[in-house]
């Protein structure tokens, strides 16, 4: 429990326990570590509550019945919770949005930070929907499967986001 | 497995998942943003721990005949354009599909419209799949990994010299910049991370 009450771990630590996660994941679910299909199945049944003819394409229908991607949709509640339980622990307080935008030389204001949060929402699904996986799904799972696709998707997330990074934020804090 | 027990199962591997998302701080837009300028290293040590990890562990799992892999297929302009796509929202939205959640369970408010703006994203792309992968439509290679490109070298053994390679980085990225310099912790002494106010 000590290492739960402590402030920070080491990204090699984390990375670690990350890493070993794949395996319940390929013996249990038989399937890789991802995130982004979570939202997939979520838009599906929460569209259908105005839509329901969305059922009948086929994409979102894929995402609402088959098993492993309800066990997603549970993985990333239980990241919330994870993280939820660890900031308790250690006894940090919430906020409205991450003191660390400051330090990239960002707006604190609500609006700004609800905006951007908005908009930055939508460009990542759409990338990580048309990519076919997101930073866990063709990063971490992919390259750990020696994927060529996903090496190339990567390549392109780093590329996208540094350019975009020095386009908005400061470098100096 | 039975849909409950793999409920119960996701629920218990999210929660180990957003501890270490947390105390590691990648979770935070700035350390995330940071990697981008090049200013914090904290995200790619990560990324690099757990896919040399993930490397290990699957080089065993298939060698003994446990598991299967399950790469992605490299269908080229979905690839090339989605992933771009992704890094320009990872840098706007400060967050990845996976830690936006981080972000909500340790209490940030801004999070949610970030959860809301990718619903509306998904959306946006499942009523518009084949528009868009139309435009997008350059082939595809298939499901091809490095290993079958490689044909003298299993996939095990591609993948422990790949995550030996990895550790590699790792050392010299630590002798470049130890990972306490970016938590602006001393070094040499512990005890001043948890007085640290500055949790990012």
């Amino acid at each position: 429990m000590d290492l739960l009450r402590q402030n920070v771990w080491s990204p090699y630590l984390a990375g670690i326990i990350i890493g070993l996660l794949q395996i319940p994941t390929f013996l249990l679910v038989d399937t890789a570590l991802g995130a982004s299909s979570s939202f997939v199945t979520g838009t599906g049944f929460i569209f259908s509550l105005f839509d329901s003819s969305i059922t009948e394409i086929k994409y979102f229908a894929k995402y609402m019945s088959k098993d492993k991607y309800f066990w997603q949709s549970a993985l990333v509640i239980g990241i919330a919770l994870g993280a939820l339980i660890s900031y308790k622990a250690s006894g940090r307080k919430a906020s409205f949005s991450s003191a660390s935008w400051k330090n990239i030389g960002a707006s604190s204001a609500p609006v700004a930070r609800l905006l951007q949060g908005f908009i930055g929402g939508f460009v990542l699904l759409v990338g990580a929907r048309i990519a076919g996986g997101c930073t866990s799904g063709h990063g971490i799972s992919g390259l750990a499967q020696l994927g060529v696709g996903s090496s190339v998707a990567v390549a392109a997330m780093f590329a996208g986001g540094i350019v975009t990074a020095n386009l908005l934020y400061k470098r100096a804090s | 497995m039975e849909i409950f027990w793999l409920v119960i199962l996701g629920l218990t591997m999210g929660i180990i998942f957003g501890v270490a998302l947390e105390k590691s701080c990648v979770m935070e837009p700035g350390v995330l943003i940071g990697q981008f300028l090049f200013k914090d290293y904290t995200m790619l040590k990560m990324f690099l721990a757990a896919t040399a990890t993930g490397l290990v562990v699957l080089s065993g799992l298939t060698a003994l005949g446990l598991a299967e892999l399950h790469p992605k297929s490299f269908v080229v302009g979905n690839i090339i354009v989605g992933g771009t796509i992704l890094g320009a929202g990872i840098a706007i939205a400060g967050a990845c599909p996976g830690t936006v959640f981080a972000q909500i369970g340790r209490g940030y408010k801004d999070a949610w419209l970030t959860v809301i703006g990718g619903i509306m994203g998904a959306a946006f792309y499942g009523y518009n799949k084949s528009l868009i992968d139309g435009v997008l439509d350059m082939g595809s290679l298939g499901k091809i990994t490095y290993a079958e490109l490689f044909p003298p070298l299993p996939f095990w053994m591609l993948g422990l010299i790949t995550a030996a390679a990895l550790v590699v980085v790792m050392i010299a990225l630590e002798m470049y910049r130890p990972w306490k310099v970016d938590r602006g912790m001393d070094q040499n002494n512990d005890a001043s991370a948890r007085s640290n106010a500055a949790h990012a």
